[in-house]
């Protein structure tokens, strides 16, 4: 059968001892649509770009922020159909874990199965790994999480972070601004202001999206709530 | 006669002031004859948190293993210990896994919640239909006197010593009318800071 | 093939179709007795059911057979009707042929026999009959559907009977308990247990319910008292 011939892993190593695969997976993330998340005192904030290549485009029918359970959120950087398949995936494990244990599932164990997943996809046959990586927000025991999953399977717990184009601008920008006191309202204004630095063109309502998560649960923002806070931005 | 009544035994499990008991008997046998009067059937699966199987004593151990595998495998995946209410929740699927070739068990939780030591007691049928009530739960083949017992003795807000009386003296009167049930008693009484097991002695007839 | 869709067309069926038919009915019921020095108190509830419904809330289950006897039937009413008519007309030809009431000790053997005399098609009742002996004490008798007869100073029977009777050997047999007093139970006290036991089986028996008729005899006759129970 021809498809035999792919059953064995794409994802190898080089002499060099590198992947190589998923190198060129985050190369796809470093290229895609920026994303940051900032965690604050009372909740934690995750926006990315959504810039359409015409005005023909229909937004806000298609969205990059999507709610995971009631305390959880997501968005990426990179491949949109790799994304989609993962927040399905997410969403199904939510629901597993509080079918067992009659418990929203923690923030750290989503991210963890999630990675779980994306880490089956470097070393299974016939797939490639995920051209994306994802930011995880949610909150639980009373306070707020931020993590980044990479194409490899590895995730990452951030104060702050930002991924895709300019990401490492963003993350020096975080840097300088980031502070541990920082309210939502004011990580909202910041998460924007990161998407600011490297946005190319008018930045409105209708080309980011913010999604928000606290004590109360996750919510995507709408864009007349987005517009006020750009009302705020010079 | 019923699966659930091949090896006898009685259990109950009640609420008091920040503490709650769970108490057995400790008799197995094989219909009407006993075979042994030590027999454990409450088992501890926390600091705070113990489960009793009456039932069929191969299942009861059975499913004691099987949970004592899925809680250690989240307690170390969440790095946490696990609440009663999560601990039945979990014990219920598992028992609904099996929901058309089931285990022969009328499990009863009892424990305090992490944290806030809130006292926490359910059972449960053999497919896992959880009962969570304020009072008091019964389970194994003497659970009828053990509701006659129980419905008359208990009564809100039980301090450890009168918790230990009242559990003990529902659970022995009720046995004492049960032929494959008794032949001595364990009762566990969960408090916050320590857990004190008594084994009791009764009619051995 | 035909078998099959037979099951679901069961009216064209042409096999040949069992009907069976069950002489007997459980309409619920419990009674309790305790006995004193000089008296004997009987309670039973007034709940007649069949399966999820409620005939009467109303059922008076305590037969008085005497001044000094009273017979609490729970089981199968129409077999208790039935007992009861046939004991009332053994206690008057009794009086009639020796001419005078027939002792609750006499009774009590009686009505074993007249159980017994039915051992292959059994009335389906718990009996609990209670009275004053010859020298005035309280005393009851249980029996089984065959006419197994058993003298006790307390007891329970009939749907609750299994949740009741421990309750019964603690509180009143003293059963496990370190302190034992030896005084004989008081009237109140009975009347106070009775009530008190009644309220737990209704709680937990769906055939106990409604209201409770009792009975307290004593040399001075029979004399009667009633309280409400839960009603769901």
């Amino acid at each position: 059968m021809a498809s035999e011939r792919y059953s064995f892993s794409l994802t190898t190593f080089s002499p060099s001892g590198k992947l190589v695969q998923i190198e060129y997976a985050l190369a796809a993330v470093a290229a895609g649509a920026p994303s940051v998340g900032i965690k604050a005192s009372n909740g934690v904030v995750i926006a990315t770009e959504n810039k359409h290549k015409s005005i023909l485009y229909d937004e806000h029918s298609v969205h990059k922020v999507e709610m995971i359970t009631k305390h959880i959120g997501m968005i990426y950087s990179g491949m949109g159909p790799d994304y989609r398949l993962l927040v399905k995936q997410a969403r199904k494990m939510a629901q597993q874990y509080y079918l067992v244990y009659q418990e929203p599932i923690p923030t750290v164990q989503l991210v963890q199965r999630v990675a779980a997943v994306m880490q089956e996809y470097t070393q299974s046959g016939g797939v490639r790994p995920f051209g994306v990586s994802l930011l995880i927000c949610g909150w639980d025991s009373d306070r707020p999480y931020l993590f980044q999953c990479d194409p490899s399977g590895a995730y990452f717990a951030w104060k702050a972070t930002a991924m895709g184009k300019n990401y490492i601008n963003g993350k020096t920008f975080l840097e300088k601004r980031y502070s541990e006191d920082l309210e939502l309202d004011d990580a909202v204004h910041t998460a924007i202001l990161t998407l600011k630095e490297s946005f190319e063109g008018q930045m409105t309502a209708d080309n980011i999206e913010v999604g928000i998560c606290d004590a109360s649960g996750f919510r995507r923002l709408d864009p007349s709530h987005v517009k006020d806070y750009l009302a705020n931005i010079p | 006669m019923s699966i659930l009544a091949y090896n006898g035994g009685a259990m109950v499990a009640m609420k008091g002031e920040n503490c709650v008991s769970i108490a057995t008997d400790r008799r197995f046998g094989i219909q009407a004859q006993t075979i042994a009067t030590n027999f454990e059937k409450v088992f501890q699966m926390g600091p705070h948190l113990y489960v009793g199987l009456p039932g069929l004593a191969t299942d009861t151990q059975t499913v004691m293993e099987k949970l004592r595998f899925r809680k250690n495998l989240y307690e170390l995946k969440e790095n946490r210990l696990m609440s009663p209410k999560v601990f039945a929740a979990m014990l219920s699927n598992l028992l609904y896994e099996k929901r058309f070739g089931p285990f022969f068990v009328e499990p009863v939780v009892a424990g305090l919640m992490p944290k806030t030591y809130e006292p926490y007691i359910c059972n449960m049928d053999l497919i896992g239909c959880i009962n969570p009530p304020n009072d008091f739960v019964v389970g194994g083949t003497a659970s009828a006197q053990l509701y006659g017992m129980c419905e008359a003795l208990w009564e809100p807000n039980l301090g450890p010593e009168d918790l230990f009386e009242t559990t003990s003296q529902a659970l022995i009167n009720a046995f004492d009318r049960d032929a494959i049930s008794g032949w001595g008693a364990t009762v566990y009484i969960i408090e916050k800071d320590k857990v004190t097991i008594k084994n009791l002695k009764t009619r051995m007839d | 093939m035909f078998a099959t869709e037979n099951a679901y067309y069961p009216d064209y069926s042409t096999k040949p179709i069992q009907h069976s038919f069950s002489p007997y009915a459980d309409n619920g019921g419990s009674v309790v007795a305790i006995a004193g020095d000089d008296f004997v108190v009987v309670g039973a509830d007034t709940r007649l059911s069949a399966g999820f419904s409620i005939y009467t809330r109303e059922q008076n289950k305590l037969f008085p057979l005497s001044n000094t006897t009273v017979l609490g039937c729970s089981g199968c009413w129409c077999d208790t009707l039935t007992l009861t008519r046939i004991l009332k007309s053994r206690m008057q030809m009794y009086h009639q042929e020796h001419n005078k009431v027939m002792s609750t000790t006499a009774c009590a053997q009686m009505l074993s026999t007249m159980l017994y005399y039915k051992r292959f098609f059994p009335y389906y009742i718990s009996n609990i009959l209670v009275g004053l002996d010859n020298e005035g004490k309280g005393c009851i008798y249980s029996y089984d559907p065959i006419g197994h007869c058993e003298k006790t100073t307390y007891r329970a029977g009939g749907s609750a009977g299994a949740l009741l009777q421990p309750l019964l050997d603690n509180q009143i047999g003293q059963k496990n308990l370190t302190k034992v007093s030896a005084e004989s139970i008081t009237q109140e006290k009975a009347l106070a247990i009775l009530k008190d036991v009644f309220i737990s089986a209704a709680e937990r028996d769906i055939y106990t319910g409604d209201n409770v008729m009792i009975n307290i005899i004593t040399k001075d006759g029979i004399k009667e008292d009633n309280f409400e129970l839960r009603k769901d």
